[in-house]
């Protein structure tokens, strides 16, 4: 019997292509946007969680939080503590430095740029890995003896020496009131997507950037603000990071609460619930076109029936029970409405990899939203179908076989 | 406490508040049980039947206390002019509508107080309707509209396809199976829809002006048809309102004015008698067109 009412469904389908087509296209275009949009969030999601990869997932900061009032030059980090602490949790800090940063401006022959200046440790590549070009890292001997040795990415080496290629060369710049010349010892490559680049601000920036060694800019004696740390990959983040807070706590006689710890997990997930929030928002909107198209289909099958009055009379004459009828009239929407939502899938589907293909981004399209979205516009079509339904199965024979 | 008991006793034993009609209703319409007549005795019994139409503002009465019996194996014909209340009895004997008052006993069965549900499932396996506008369903071969009956009566579908082929060879159409029904002549399409009113071996075949569609040679195809169907042995209705056509029963029933006028018994059938039928009919029509 259900064979037999999906084969009438497909013949009355058949008999108005234009009408049952057009029918269709509500519900087409509402599962084609859903499907586009949620799959457009998705994909905005993985390339956000890959931008955190990139910039370091396991990375976090510690410093006073700037909500105390008395602060104190104890609740300042030195060189000796950072190394304590390097000691106390060598199980679980991969890399940690003082958060060095500086800027001045880079000179050689003519040229004048703004530079960027990150000190760092030898080893920051190990938790931020690059793509050396040319010449190396600084290693361990360059932090050591404090060696005025820089690494810069090929942008900024273009930028102030005019070619990539900048191993041996050296410019002057300023740190702390005291100009030098600086040799360039490496040169990396940055590896940004067109996404990634959007988002960090554009490699056509105007300022160039470059590693040097943290003992340049952190002196034995110096107070500091913040500790940077990098956990290795297997340590429970949550956990590390709350000891490590009250750890830093303890040490300058603070209380845990007292202290201000910036994780990039949390910068990750509250950026990830907003994109899915945001995702979710405009996917329902796009469901409100899915509404649009279920009234359509409602339309549809009210004309359909009244068109089909007689036939409906016919078949009750002939013994149909108001449940056959009912059935009959439920099976032709929802079959109506699941076939616009695979064509909508197709489309969306299709759609969304053309966008990916011309961006030379790779999309993320989950099975689980196909399946929703083509069992949410049959239930649409059940949905809307019913009143139709309802309508010609409780015609009376009598009536529907005297209509002309 | 005991006094409410009481008035709750009072309550259940008596008779309670019922309208005059209602008790005229239970006594009227005191059902028999279905298996003491089903299956032997008169294929259709009116007893009291009356049919008002509810317009709202007036009431209208359709049929006035019929009685009213035919035997199975009959070939009867229902003549009457439009608005005698043929119509209606055609619709409550194709249990497509209900009586106001009396009973109707098709097969021994009262079908007055029947549910929707129940009347389709009647009208499924005991009732072949044959329409004046043919009714077969559009856009659907020949075969899958006798089919149809028996889809509804759930018969298994290889034994529906060749019971649907068996009938439609029986009346002629065994090669235009698969033909729509506007690829179809009138009186094809009509034979199609007698090879569908006998899907379900109906012991009642109850048509409805079946040849107010058809000229004149299709008509008597038709009613020559009939006639075969009642020779071997099906009890057929036939309501109508042409002589030439009633002539072909054995028994003519004449309404007016929503009663039975006249029950007759007819022994002269066309092309049976010295006068030869078709000559009889095309003067009849002759007669009509003036």
């Amino acid at each position: 019997m259900l064979i037999e009412n999906m084969k009438m469904a497909f013949s009355a389908i058949r008999a108005n292509k234009m009408r049952s087509a057009l029918t269709m296209l509500g519900i087409i275009i509402g599962i084609g946007s859903v499907i586009s949009i949620v799959s457009i969030g998705d994909t905005m999601r993985g390339l956000f969680a890959d931008l955190y990869k990139d910039v370091g997932i396991t990375q976090a900061y510690f410093s006073i939080g700037y909500w105390v009032d008395d602060v104190r030059q104890s609740d300042y980090f030195n060189l000796d503590e950072m190394e304590r602490a390097r000691e106390a949790f060598s199980d679980q800090i991969a890399y940690i430095d003082s958060s060095a940063f500086t800027s001045d401006e880079a000179s050689y022959k003519r040229t004048k740029i703004k530079f960027e200046y990150q000190g760092i440790d030898y080893n920051y590549q190990d938790v931020q890995p690059v793509d050396m070009v040319y010449g190396r890292y600084l290693n361990e001997g360059d932090i050591l003896g404090r060696k005025k040795n820089v690494v810069m990415d090929t942008d900024s080496a273009r930028m102030l020496f005019g070619v990539e290629n900048a191993v041996g060369k050296t410019f002057r710049t300023t740190l702390y009131g005291s100009t030098d010349d600086f040799t360039v010892v490496g040169v990396y490559r940055k590896n940004m997507n067109a996404f990634q680049a959007l988002m960090m601000g554009g490699s056509n920036s105007d300022k160039g950037s470059a590693f040097i060694p943290y003992t340049l800019l952190t002196w034995p004696n110096d107070n500091f603000y913040q500790l940077h740390v990098y956990a290795k990959d297997d340590v429970n983040l949550d956990l590390f990071f709350s000891q490590f807070k009250s750890y830093v706590a303890k040490m300058h006689g603070r209380q845990p609460e007292d202290i201000y710890m910036y994780t990039a997990m949390q910068e990750m997930t509250s950026v990830d619930s907003m994109m899915g929030g945001l995702s979710m928002a405009v996917g329902g909107i796009a469901a409100i076109s899915l509404l649009v198209g279920g009234i359509g289909i409602m339309n549809i099958m009210l004309v359909s029936v009244t068109e089909r009055t007689r036939e409906i009379g016919i078949r009750k004459a002939l013994g149909a029970r108001t449940r056959d009828v009912l059935i009959q009239f439920l099976t032709e929407s929802a079959i109506l409405s699941a076939c616009g939502g695979i064509i909508g899938v197709i489309m969306g589907v299709g759609l969304v990899s053309l966008g990916g293909a011309l961006l030379g981004m790779p999309v993320v399209i989950k099975p689980g939203v196909i399946l929703v979205a083509v069992s949410f516009s049959a239930v649409v079509g059940i949905f809307f179908g019913l009143y139709p339904a309802s309508k010609a199965a409780k015609s009376d024979p009598i009536d529907a076989l005297r209509y002309e | 406490m005991i006094k409410s008991k009481k008035t709750m006793d009072a309550r259940g034993g008596g008779p309670g508040r019922i309208s005059k009609e209602e008790i005229i209703n239970m006594v009227l319409r005191r059902k028999r049980p279905a298996h003491e007549t089903e299956g032997s005795g008169p294929l259709l019994k009116l007893e009291n039947l009356v049919k008002i139409y509810d317009t709202g503002a007036i009431k209208v009465l359709g049929l006035k206390k019929i009685n009213l019996t035919v035997d199975r194996g009959e070939f009867v014909a229902i003549m009457g002019h439009s608005g005698s209340g043929k119509s209606t009895l055609m619709n409550i004997l194709g249990c497509l509508d209900r009586p106001t008052l009396g009973h109707y006993y098709l097969d021994g069965v009262d079908v007055a107080e029947m549910t929707p549900d129940e009347l389709s499932d009647i009208r499924n396996r005991k009732i072949g309707f044959v329409f004046q506008s043919f009714n077969l369903i559009s856009r659907t071969s020949a075969l899958k509209n006798v089919e149809l009956p028996m889809t509804y009566a759930r018969v298994p579908k290889a034994k529906r396809v060749e019971r649907a082929h068996m009938l439609l060879e029986r009346v002629g159409l065994g090669a235009r199976q698969d033909h729509m029904p506007n690829e179809l002549s009138g009186g094809q399409r009509q034979r199609v829809a007698i090879a569908r009113a006998l899907a379900n071996q109906p012991p009642l075949i109850l048509a409805d002006e079946p040849t107010g569609n058809l000229d004149t040679a299709s008509s008597i195809e038709i009613m020559e048809l009939f006639r075969q169907l009642h020779k071997e042995g099906a009890t057929v209705v036939v309501v109508t309102h042409e002589e030439d056509i009633a002539a072909f029963a054995d028994r003519v029933i004449r309404f007016s004015d929503g009663q039975v006028q006249s029950d007759t018994l007819n022994t002269h059938h066309p092309g049976e008698g010295p006068v030869d039928g078709m000559e009889d009919i095309l003067e009849e029509e002759a007669e009509d067109a003036d």
